[in-house]
This record gives C-alpha cells, sequence and structure tokens, in this order.
C-alpha cells in the first residue's frame, strides 16, 4: 500500500517555480500547506495518496499581514496562530481572529493556514463565515497571472472551490470593520476545545440610536458550502432591537437555512440552532 | 523513492537525515534519530501525544511531513527537557504533584506546558487550560497536571 512517504512532495524556492510546476500537469502536484487537514486524509485513507505534492509552506510570496486600500490583505500560508495574534486583524476583523483561536488546539493552530482552511472546504470550517461576511474577495495565481474572486462566489458545492488546478490561491483581501460596526463569531460544538463544528456562524452588523443600519451574517455547516442570509438581511435593515425583533430574527434565521443530517448532527437540530446561534450573534 | 536531506538542530545537537520528504516528523524523530520519548497515540492530530516543539511553538509531529521541516529548525523534544533548567523544574513539579498515572500523554502534555512557561509567566487557569486543550489524557481528569504547571510557574527561572 502506498504511504505518505510515496508522494513526491516537491519544495520550490519562489511562487514563480510553484506556478510554473503547477502550469503543467506531468509537474503539478496537490498544494500541501500546513498539512493539518491532507496528512489527516492521507493517512486514515479518506483521500488517495497522490502521485506529487507541492509544499507551499514557507513561501514568503505567501506570508503576511497587511493594510492596503482594498482591505487588509492575508497571505495564503498565514497560521490560525498568526491569525489570532496579529493586532492588526483582532482590531479590523475581529470575527476572524475569535475564529482562528477556536480552531483546534494550538499544535493545529501553529501549523493549520487561512489557505489550507478555505481550499479544504469543509462545511464545517471555521473561518469561512468570518471571511464571508466582510464582502472581501481571495486572489489565486497562475503562471498565466492573477485573478480575484469575490469570496461570494468561491465556495460553489460541496469541498469544491472555484479555483483551478493550475492556480494557487495567494491572498484574502478583507474590508475592515467600518466604523461604528461590530462583529461577533460563535460556534456550536461537543467540547469547548479543539471540537468541529455542528453549526457556527459570524455577523458584521452597524446599529445607530438603537437601529440596525446594515447586517451581514454568515453560517457554516447548514448548507454544502458556508452561506450568507440574504433575506434576513434585506429584511432587518432599518429596524429597531428590541426583544420581539430577536425572536423575529431567530424564526427567520431558523426558516432561511436548509441543513442536512450528517454524522455530526441532525437536520432538525441544526434548523432550530441557527435561529439561536443568529440570534446570539445579534444580542450584543 | 527521492529522498531529502535535512539538518536540524534537535535538543541541541545537530542532525542531518536524508529521508522521504512526507515520512511524519513523528516517524523521523523516533526511528532516524532513535528518539522514543515521543509517543503516537491517534496520528491523526487530535490526541497531542506526539506534541513537539518547533521553533519553540508547539505541533502534533504525526501531521507534519519532516520534509516540511526546514534546514537550521530547532526541534525540542521530551528528551530535551532535562537539558533545560525550566524541563527540569517541570519534570519536578510534574512528580510532585502526582500529574501522570499511565504516562502516556505526558511526552506531549509537558511540551505543551514548556511552551506556555516559556512565553506566559504567570498563567491564569483558562490560560494554563487552552494551553493543553490539543492534549488528550485519559487518566489525570486534567487537575493535577493544571496544579502541576502552576508550581512549575512559580518556580520558572527568571531568564
Ligand atoms: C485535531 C484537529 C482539529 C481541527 N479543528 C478544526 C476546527 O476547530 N475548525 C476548523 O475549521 N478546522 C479544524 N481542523 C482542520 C484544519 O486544521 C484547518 O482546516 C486548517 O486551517 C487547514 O490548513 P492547512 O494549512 O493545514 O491545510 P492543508 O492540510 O495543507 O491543506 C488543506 C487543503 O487545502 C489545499 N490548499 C492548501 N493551500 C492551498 C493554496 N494556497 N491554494 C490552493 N489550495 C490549497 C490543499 O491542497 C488541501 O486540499 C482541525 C484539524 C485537526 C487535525
Ligand atoms: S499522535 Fe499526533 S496527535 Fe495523536
Ligand atoms: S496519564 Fe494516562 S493518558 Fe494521561
Amino acid at each position: 500500500m502506498r504511504t505518505v512517504e510515496d508522494i513526491e512532495i516537491r519544495f520550490p524556492g519562489s511562487l514563480a517555480e510553484a506556478l510554473a510546476w503547477q502550469a503543467d500537469e506531468k509537474t503539478r502536484g496537490r498544494p500541501l500547506a500546513g498539512g493539518t487537514d491532507l496528512m489527516v486524509q492521507w493517512e486514515s485513507g479518506v483521500a488517495a495518496i497522490p502521485e506529487r505534492a507541492v509544499s507551499l509552506w514557507g513561501l514568503k510570496e505567501l506570508k503576511g499581514i497587511r493594510e492596503t486600500p482594498r482591505g487588509i490583505e492575508i497571505g495564503a500560508m498565514t497560521t490560525h496562530t498568526e491569525l489570532r495574534s496579529s493586532p492588526l486583524v483582532r482590531e479590523k476583523l475581529p470575527a476572524l481572529a475569535a475564529a482562528a483561536a477556536t480552531v483546534g488546539g494550538r499544535q493545529i493552530q501553529n501549523r493549520g493556514t487561512i489557505a489550507g482552511n478555505v481550499a479544504n472546504a469543509s462545511p464545517a470550517g471555521d473561518l469561512a463565515p468570518t471571511l464571508l461576511i466582510t464582502d472581501g474577495l481571495a486572489t489565486a495565481a497562475s503562471a498565466s497571472g492573477r485573478r480575484d474572486i469575490p469570496l461570494a462566489k468561491l465556495f460553489t458545492g460541496y469541498r469544491k472551490l472555484d479555483v483551478r488546478a493550475d492556480e494557487l490561491l495567494v491572498s484574502f483581501t478583507l474590508p475592515a470593520l467600518p466604523a461604528g460596526a461590530r462583529e461577533k463569531f460563535h460556534k456550536i460544538g461537543t467540547r469547548a476545545a479543539q471540537a468541529i463544528s455542528k453549526v457556527m456562524g459570524a455577523c458584521r452588523v452597524r446599529v445607530q440610536n438603537g437601529t440596525i443600519v446594515s447586517l451581514a451574517v454568515s453560517l457554516g455547516s447548514v448548507a454544502p458550502v458556508p452561506v450568507r442570509l440574504p433575506e434576513l438581511e434585506q429584511w432587518i435593515a432599518g429596524r429597531r432591537v428590541d426583544l420581539n425583533l430577536l425572536e423575529e430574527v431567530e424564526r427567520r434565521a431558523s426558516a432561511e437555512v436548509h441543513p442536512i443530517d450528517d454524522i455530526r448532527s441532525t437536520a432538525t437540530y441544526r434548523k432550530w440552532v441557527s435561529g439561536r446561534l443568529v440570534r446570539a450573534l445579534l444580542e450584543a | 523513492m527521492s529522498t531529502v536531506k535535512r539538518t536540524w538542530v534537535v535538543n541541541g545537537e545537530r542532525w542531518t537525515v536524508d529521508l522521504p520528504p512526507g515520512r511524519r516528523l513523528l516517524d523521523a524523530l523516533r526511528n532516524d534519530l532513535g528518539l522514543k520519548g515521543t509517543k503516537e497515540g491517534c496520528g491523526e492530530g487530535e490526541c497531542g501525544a506526539c506534541t513537539v516543539l518547533l521553533n519553540g511553538e508547539p505541533v502534533t509531529s504525526c501531521l507534519i511531513a519532516a520534509g516540511q521541516v526546514p534546514d537550521g529548525a530547532e526541534i525540542m523534544t521530551v528528551e530535551g527537557l532535562e537539558k533545560t533548567e525550566g524541563g527540569r523544574i517541570l519534570q519536578e513539579a510534574y512528580i510532585e504533584r502526582g500529574a501522570a498515572q499511565c504516562g502516556f500523554c505526558i511526552p506531549g502534555m509537558i511540551m505543551s506546558s514548556f511552551a506556555l512557561l516559556s512565553k506566559t509567566r504567570t498563567p491564569d487557569d483558562a490560560e494554563i487550560r487552552e494551553a493543553h486543550a490539543g492534549n488528550i489524557c485519559r487518566c489525570t481528569g486534567y487537575e493535577k497536571i493544571i496544579e502541576a504547571v502552576k508550581l512549575a510557574a512559580n518556580r520558572w527561572p527568571e531568564k
């Protein structure tokens, strides 16, 4: 039986070298970031052992967090530890910082990356909802150029992304929290630490004088892809926050999602808890 | 099978290995270097028994392809503890507080303790629990481990 030791892992010296390999089917390899998803999938036999892999870990072009006019730009190989401890992310993308702090334990946070979390495209990936609420974009690169993909269009189906085989995710650009807005992330799992989410969500909301000006809310694990709740978002704008509103929010959020049964939870539970979760996100 | 050469500093000593790049760091440490202190529990990143420090940060060595550990990387395993003052303090504290029962989780657990105390001199309970959340212990119920970490924190060297 082939094992991880049979994989020809290659170590590019630069992003350009990696992209040149990915351009050609004969040299292309499975992108390997921190390996916290891939190594498990390979070792447990969930995923087939590929011929080749390309290690992206350590590529300088894929590291770093900086502020740009379009938003906070986060390199693909930024780890959960770097996300949760970056002052810029904590201040301008607080839901992302909070989500990163709940991924696995320290050991996983030190190796797991933002691109790996997104590209693994698990419905239970904790970062996705916190990215979706920013209306930001992902950038993919290939040997022939770069392409921005709105995050709203990145997830195309169960474990599927709008990223071609010759492309690599290189960064995420996320508009910062606007003045007067706040963000929250919340996840529901079986235990507090190192548990895969049953349902998780994030919101970015702006409230002025007790009235909701705008809301972006996103849930994960309630559909094959992480979703926004556009009907609720439209309905709520301009309404006053009070107990009645929160009850109506709970009802509408629950009605707007269509989850399924799987090994981690049931559709009925997820539908109910989605309503509770969105309500909790809005309760400051 | 093509192999890669890597030179690491493991517990303060230079080692050069020549291995398949996908070999788990856990297997490289145990078999190529003969450092059998690091244990394999689940082999899936869940239990933390295989925790070692890579450039001072705890990682699960069962999930790391050894080829991804670059030249010059500093690795510390449970065998390296007794070479440091903090490590000896931690070992004593674990013994005094009776923090090990079957002992299987300890080589990983104590590396998480070491990483925590190297950065945070006086961690509170929540910080101690969070720092060990990636390490599962089937025996102790964690209380004695937390007590041991607190005791070690009190005795931790100034620098
Ligand atoms: C014990 C444990 C607990 C965990 N807990 C959580 C949790 O609480 N929440 C959570 O969300 N996840 C969790 N995870 C899953 C995992 O750690 C994260 O999803 C992590 O962020 C994956 O990143 P990585 O760098 O390790 O990805 P890898 O495993 O290296 O790669 C994952 C996928 O992304 C692809 N990929 C990587 N980089 C790129 C790129 N630049 N371009 C294109 N494709 C790319 C790979 O080909 C692969 O398909 C856990 C895992 C373990 C083992
Ligand atoms: S053996 Fe590595 S985490 Fe369990
Ligand atoms: S002492 Fe037995 S598993 Fe921790």
